[in-house]
């Protein structure tokens, strides 16, 4: 709502002419805030066939559209998807497939979901849309006492493993509370779904396919201040990623780096500082499904380093870096050669003109690894 | 206003700005609307037509000031087919049904009664954990799983037990579920009364209420979609439809176009919670038309109003993709479950009346003797022989062992997860060491290898569980 409102007079100075009128535009433009991460497309893949450069929106856009294709059950549906989606993700599709199967909703998201978790027990396939994670709580009861529930509970009668639930996800650089929330730890305290977070538009793609093709519910959250800002050449067929498998992207010896979504990049930068400052050697992992995650590869990664850093976005206390932190003590506690580091947001809802100092930054995290080198 | 004139003088609208920024820079009105370029306009509205223009309502002006007055004092009206002693008031609306179906009907009520009375006493026994009966309410089930095809599916909340026993779901199976013995469909998993069957298109019962309502019209929605004639049907109470779940499925059958039947039971309490306390205005039927959708409010204790309201939705729905909405009006005869008293908050004089002045399945019978369809001796015999069939089930139900302990652990995914095997394995070890403080003997171990001693291919002997 807001958000769409502004988005239409960005650009032309308005806002900032009207509203500040002793200052230059120059000085604004300087005063806005610089992404506090750079993207880093990964070399183009050689094994799916032709590729094409495609932001996170396009390639979303582009599984859905290899979805509908294949998969004559498919539905997509959710607030404002009919025209496109407010993050562009659906552009085309109705007028590609029908009314029909690309459609919005009333403004509800219990009945969102609970509505595709009906279609999804009649084994149709139901990919829900919910315009922000922040708004996903209304739907909280449906997805864990309900889709999650339903195969346990009815003894494998019935299931909804044909639904999906993507969602905008994570900091947006003026989202505050409402715009920019991670809250993948609250489900990650529900046996029965999974949770899946792209880094980039490849691993969207093949991560979305993945999910909509899973026997289970999945909740896949888009890191939304990817979606123009991460381009990189995406197969146009379509492929799957895995679920529930780490990726190991760079190998190191010294320190292993977690993240998942827009962080990977942040700690990415921080393993490069920490190469160039520090002459460390990081191992940087993608989570990529939060559950089940794999505890394998990252317990693999920390047996070998012996020191463990982990980073989100979403609050420290709760936060998943917890689980990974609890599980990996156990796992791997004489392997330790420091307490393993979590560089988080603060325990505050998300501000909004404090975040730059809210964000876990590259500076934070480069500070964390420092402190657990020198341990 | 300032704003948006500064605004229009700094921006100059091009060809592709939408109708909806050429609003907000230009004032609505006869000379705004002049000036602005009428190849741009997608609406097709006159500047000099005083009607009411506004997308949200199709509705004409009023100059006088005036709310409107709910009517709660004569609500809508109750259609009934039969009066109270079972005598058909208005011969045009008798369904006619042929004596093999009003027999199933009747059969259905009373069998279901009879299992209500045994598993209730079981429960205070120990014997199960938990019951819930369906007293007074046989004829809002049956009635409308009547009108329905066998294939239509049901979502329910947790009183519809009958739907079931139209169905012919065995009472081997209910009683299975009610014990989590070994022949429960569900395995196990969930509190008694809790049943599902696939094969008979009955959605497994959940215990949070309502939630089944939006889940019953995205049902409804993929059947439309596949053209497979089929209507999806939705029992939940009058207190369930308080819950926000139930505006949502409303709305969205009415907005997408569902071919559902929203069936309330409403039988005047939500455990302790009278309707006065559950809502103000008149009942759930009126909120139907609020949504844009068909309704009608039957005596939910005249199986055959339940049936002709239910058979003309069904196939209206279908025929025409749309909701219906039938608030079946009856009366909760029992206490809301084994863990209720109500004599707590209603007093047991109105309890009797509704046991003996207005019972579904009295009325019924008084239906068969005038029909001639039934007598005394018949009834008799039936007593006895539909006692007989719970009490055998009953007893088969009790002697057979609880699931094997490894299922607590499957279907969470389709798939189980590494870390979930790993939790699997160390209950296995648990159990090893400290298996004797645990009730394994009720338990089919076979094939827990973790087991030794137990793994032969016997089940246990008799053993009953009893809950304190």
């Amino acid at each position: 709502g807001a958000e769409g409102h502004w988005r239409r007079f960005r650009g032309v100075g308005l806002a900032r002419g009207f509203l500040h009128p002793s200052a230059t535009v120059e000085d604004a433009a300087q005063r806005r805030q610089v992404a506090h991460f750079t993207f880093q497309p990964d070399p183009e893949p050689r094994e799916y066939g032709q590729t094409q450069k495609m932001n996170l929106f396009q390639s979303v856009t582009s599984a859905l559209d290899n979805s509908l294709a294949k998969d004559p059950t498919a539905v997509i549906f959710g607030e404002d998807v009919a025209f496109g989606g407010v993050f562009r993700c659906t552009v085309g599709l109705r007028d590609k497939y029908g009314k029909d199967r690309v459609f919005n909703t009333p403004l509800c998201e219990q009945g969102i979901v609970g509505f595709g978790i009906g279609i999804a027990v009649t084994g149709a396939t139901a990919i829900a849309e919910i315009q922000f994670a922040d708004y996903i709580f209304p739907a909280f009861d449906q997805i864990v006492n309900e889709a999650a529930k339903y195969r346990y509970r009815s003894g494998d009668l019935f299931n909804c493993g044909s639904l999906t639930i993507r969602s905008p996800w994570g900091c947006v650089g003026h989202g505050a509370l409402y715009h920019s929330q991670s809250p993948e730890a609250f489900f990650a305290h529900c046996p029965g779904i999974k949770v899946v977070i792209p880094r980039s538009p490849f691993q969207a793609k093949g991560l979305l396919l993945s999910c909509i093709e899973d026997k289970n519910p999945c909740i896949f959250f888009e890191p939304k201040i990817l979606y123009r800002a991460a381009a990189e050449q995406v197969p146009i067929e379509p492929y799957n990623i895995p679920l529930s498998q780490a990726e190991v992207i760079q190998e190191g010896s010294d320190v292993t780096l977690v993240a998942w979504g827009t962080q990977v990049h942040v700690i990415r930068e921080v393993a490069s500082m920490a190469k160039e400052k520090l002459g460390v050697s990081c191992e940087v992992i993608d989570l990529r499904t939060i559950i089940p995650w794999d505890v394998d590869t990252v317990c693999k990664s920390v047996i070998k380093t012996g020191r463990l850093l982990i980073s989100h976005e979403a609050p420290l206390t709760g936060g998943f870096a917890s689980e990974i932190s609890s599980t990996v003590q156990e796992e791997c506690f004489l392997n330790l050669e420091a307490p393993i580091s979590r560089v988080c947001g603060y325990d505050t809802p998300f501000p909004h003109i404090f975040e730059p100092f809210y964000i876990p930054d590259k500076w934070k995290c480069y500070d964390a690894l420092r402190k657990m080198i020198n341990y | 206003m300032a704003v948006a004139i500064a605004a229009a003088r700094v921006w100059r609208p091009n060809r592709g700005l939408s109708q909806a920024a050429l609003l907000l820079l230009w004032r609505p009105g006869a000379r705004g609307l002049a000036r602005s370029h009428p190849h741009r306009q997608q609406q097709q509205f006159s500047s000099l037509d005083d009607k009411p223009q506004f997308p949200g309502a199709s509705a004409e002006f009023i100059d006088k000031l005036e709310f409107i007055q709910p009517n709660v004092i004569s609500g809508i009206p109750i259609y009934r087919v039969m009066d109270r002693q079972g005598q058909i008031i208005n011969p045009s609306e008798d369904p006619h049904l042929p004596k093999e179906k009003v027999l199933k009907l009747y059969k259905s009520m009373t069998l279901l009664n009879t299992m209500d009375r045994i598993l209730y006493e079981s429960q205070r026994q120990g014997r199960i954990s938990f019951y819930m009966t369906n007293y007074g309410e046989e004829g809002t089930h049956v009635g409308s799983a009547a009108a329905l095809d066998n294939t239509d599916l049901v979502f329910g909340q947790y009183r519809e037990a009958g739907v079931l026993m139209y169905r012919d779901y065995p009472l081997e199976l209910f009683m299975a579920q009610c014990y989590g013995n070994i022949s429960d469909l569900g395995k196990g998993r969930q509190m008694p009364v809790h049943y599902g069957c696939k094969e008979r298109h009955f959605v497994t019962i959940s215990s949070p209420l309502a939630t089944q309502i939006p889940q019953a019209v995205g049902a409804a929605y993929a059947a439309k979609r596949a053209n497979a004639n089929r209507v999806v049907i939705c029992y939940f109470g009058e207190g369930a439809a308080s819950e926000g779940d139930a505006h949502a499925g409303f709305n969205f059958a009415a907005t997408l176009e569902c071919p559902i039947i929203f069936f309330c039971r409403n039988n005047g309490y939500a455990i302790s919670t009278p309707t006065s306390e559950q809502y103000r205005g008149d009942g759930i039927a009126a909120r139907g038309p609020g949504y844009g959708i068909m309704s009608i409010r039957v005596d939910g204790n005249d199986v055959f109003a339940v049936y002709n309201a239910t058979k003309e939705a069904r196939r209206r729905a279908v025929a025409e993709n749309q909701p219906f909405l039938i608030e079946a009006m009856t009366y909760r005869i029992g206490h809301h479950s084994t863990s209720d008293d109500s004599s707590a908050y209603r007093s047991v004089d109105e309890v009797n009346y509704w046991d003996k002045q207005d019972h579904p399945i009295s009325r019924l019978r008084h239906y068969l003797l005038s029909q001639g369809w039934w007598d005394e001796e018949q009834e008799k015999a039936w007593r006895k022989q539909s006692r007989k069939k719970v009490m055998e089930a009953f007893e088969q139900a009790e002697r057979k062992p609880k699931p094997n302990p490894n299922l607590l652990f499957s279907d969470v995914y389709q798939e189980m997860p590494a870390q979930l095997r790993k939790q699997q394995e160390s209950l296995a070890r648990h159990l090893q060491t400290y298996g004797e403080h645990y009730p394994l003997e009720h338990f089919d171990k076979r094939g827990l290898q973790c087991f030794p001693d137990f793994s032969t291919a016997e089940a246990p002997p008799l053993a009953r569980m009893i809950y304190p």
